[in-house]
């Protein structure tokens, strides 16, 4: 090799060794930057101001990725003009391929345009709402583990040249770390969400009487009320009506979850107040659908509402389309046949009644479909005629509300929980 | 759940097949929604393919006949199996719904 040709390439060699360095110099400063927070907002911040920094640029920004909207939309943006930041993260979202972000997170691929006014893909709409003149810039994609997040703009930087190798070394560092921090803050809104739900459970708890058991005269009632998520759709409710009389009310809210619990929360109060000022079940009846036709999203509720003589076993009882309740006395178990109206809130409807009379040691269960719709792992169901045997089997059980709810419980073990499950007995003693 | 929009002697028929639930209702919701807001009446919905319905698909439902009420819209329902019809006699949901055998039943009523 030639003297002349060694010092080229050991200049080369020296020059190549100096951008490593560069390099690992930058990177040296960026990553205890990047991995020092996990709050999403903090994070972008202080990388935007590093990197706004290390560029000598005028401002940067970042846009995040919405898969909702499919729209970018600024998250950050650094510029010495305040207001120009507010209009942008309000005012200003891209479509895919819409300007050079646009573009650049719909073909995944860093751009560095050092004059903006010659190409046709910049969008001038966002220099012309904040007053900010945009000369040169630098975009980014930021890919993650699961695909796009978003893009990082670097605007006007100072120098003419970049190493873009650094740059996309740099981005896909940055695109982790935001991940991570979009990973941590979904993870603390559900733990949030858990906790509101957990508040919401006890406050549902709240509505149903204080105990599950009430007794009055010759009539003792119980409840068991099982929700299958945390908050449920199922309520009951035992009032003191007077001329020893009580007011026993059953009903299955269609839906689960927190909609099904605000619904259930409205009709306990609702019902409340009507039971004291009506002394007929049909005319609560009659009342509570005539307040519950106005619930928006087609929310409606099953129902049966009986008010018991405590002192004479006698039971007036109306129907609104609730399974039919088991009658278990010394000779064995009827399904009661009365006449039953519509599910309440749907449609006009003139609820009826039906008087019925219980000999000592009769009891009443009254339940929702949560008992009999219950699933196993292959997909069957008790059903209504697998309950009612099962009833029979273990009539003289003085435990049977509770062997019920286990019944069910090892029926449906393994196989998600569908529906809530509420059993009310009533005993004549 | 499967969806799909048919005409059949010009009238407009949404075609249902697998479980209607709380996963699978609001896409039926949507579905329902768009036609209501177009006005189309009678609405004919076909259950034959149906395996099963949950309170919020029915809720779906009472949504949708609420609001073409309100225009004096019909909702008409057919080939509902035996099992899911059972659910609607049982909770006198056959009060509420308009229903038939067949769509031309549907249709000729």
């Amino acid at each position: 090799m030639k003297e002349g040709n060694k010092v080229s390439v050991a200049v080369d060699y020296l020059a190549r060794l100096e951008k490593k360095v560069e390099t690992l110099k930058i990177l040296t400063e960026v990553s205890p930057v990047i991995s020092s927070t996990l709050d999403l907002k903090e994070l972008m911040t202080i990388v935007m101001e590093k990197a706004k920094d290390i560029m000598q640029a005028e401002a940067c920004s970042i846009l995040l990725y919405n898969k909702d909207t499919k729209k970018l939309e600024f998250e950050v943006a650094i510029s010495e003009n305040k207001s120009a930041t507010d209009i942008l993260k309000e005012k200003i979202s891209l479509d895919l391929g819409q300007g050079i972000a646009g573009w650049v997170a719909q073909n995944r691929e860093l751009l560095f345009i050092k004059d903006v006014r010659k190409d046709k893909r910049f969008y001038h709409e966002a220099d012309k709402k904040t007053g900010f003149t945009t000369k040169s810039l630098i975009a980014a994609p930021l890919i993650g583990r699961r695909g796009l997040i978003g893009v990082a703009e670097i605007i006007n930087p100072g120098k003419e040249e970049y190493d873009l190798e650094i740059l996309k070394i740099l981005t896909k560092h940055f695109a982790i770390a935001i991940e991570n921090a979009l990973y941590h803050k979904d993870a603390l809104e559900k733990e949030r969400l858990k906790q509101e739900l957990e508040i919401a459970a006890t406050l549902q708890k709240s509505f149903l009487p204080e105990s599950p058991r009430c007794k009055k005269g010759n009539v003792m009632v119980s409840a068991v009320n099982i929700p299958a998520k945390l908050v449920g759709g199922d309520l009951y409710d035992f009032t003191e009506l007077s001329g020893g009389k009580l007011g026993i009310f059953i009903g299955d809210v269609c839906g689960k979850g927190i909609s099904a619990a605000l619904y259930m929360a409205k009709i306990i109060s609702d019902f409340r107040y009507i039971a004291h000022a009506e002394d007929s079940p049909e005319i609560v009846m009659n009342r509570l659908n005539s307040l519950l036709s106005k619930t928006p999203r087609g929310m409606f509720l099953t129902a049966i509402y009986m008010i018991m003589d405590t002192r004479n076993g006698g039971a007036v009882i109306s129907v609104a389309g609730h399974p039919p309740f088991l009658w278990i006395t010394q000779k064995g178990v009827k399904v009661s046949s009365l006449v039953s109206g519509a599910p309440l809130g749907i449609i006009p409807e003139d609820y009826s009644s039906g008087a019925i009379s219980l000999s000592k040691g009769d009891r009443l269960l009254l339940i929702t479909d949560g008992v009999f719709e219950a699933k196993n792992k292959k997909g069957q169901r008790i059903g209504f005629s697998g309950l009612l045997r099962f009833v029979k089997k273990n009539k003289n059980d003085k435990r049977l509300v509770k062997k019920i709810a286990e019944y069910v419980n090892i029926f449906s073990r393994g196989a998600e929980k569908a529906d809530d499950l509420t059993i009310v007995e009533v005993k004549y003693l | 759940m499967n969806i799909g929009i048919a005409s059949y002697k010009g009238s407009k028929v949404i075609q249902l097949s697998g479980d209607i639930d709380m996963y699978s209702s609001p896409e039926l919701r949507t579905e329902l929604m768009g036609l209501i807001k177009k006005r189309i009446s009678p609405l004919y919905v076909d259950f034959k393919e149906v395996s099963y319905i949950d309170s919020s698909g029915i809720a779906t439902f009472v949504e949708g006949l609420k609001i073409m009420k309100t225009y004096d819209g019909r909702l008409r329902l057919f080939c509902i199996p035996q099992g899911i019809m059972e659910i609607f006699r049982f909770s006198k949901l056959d009060r509420v719904f308009e229903i038939y055998g067949s769509i031309d039943d549907a249709i000729n009523s």
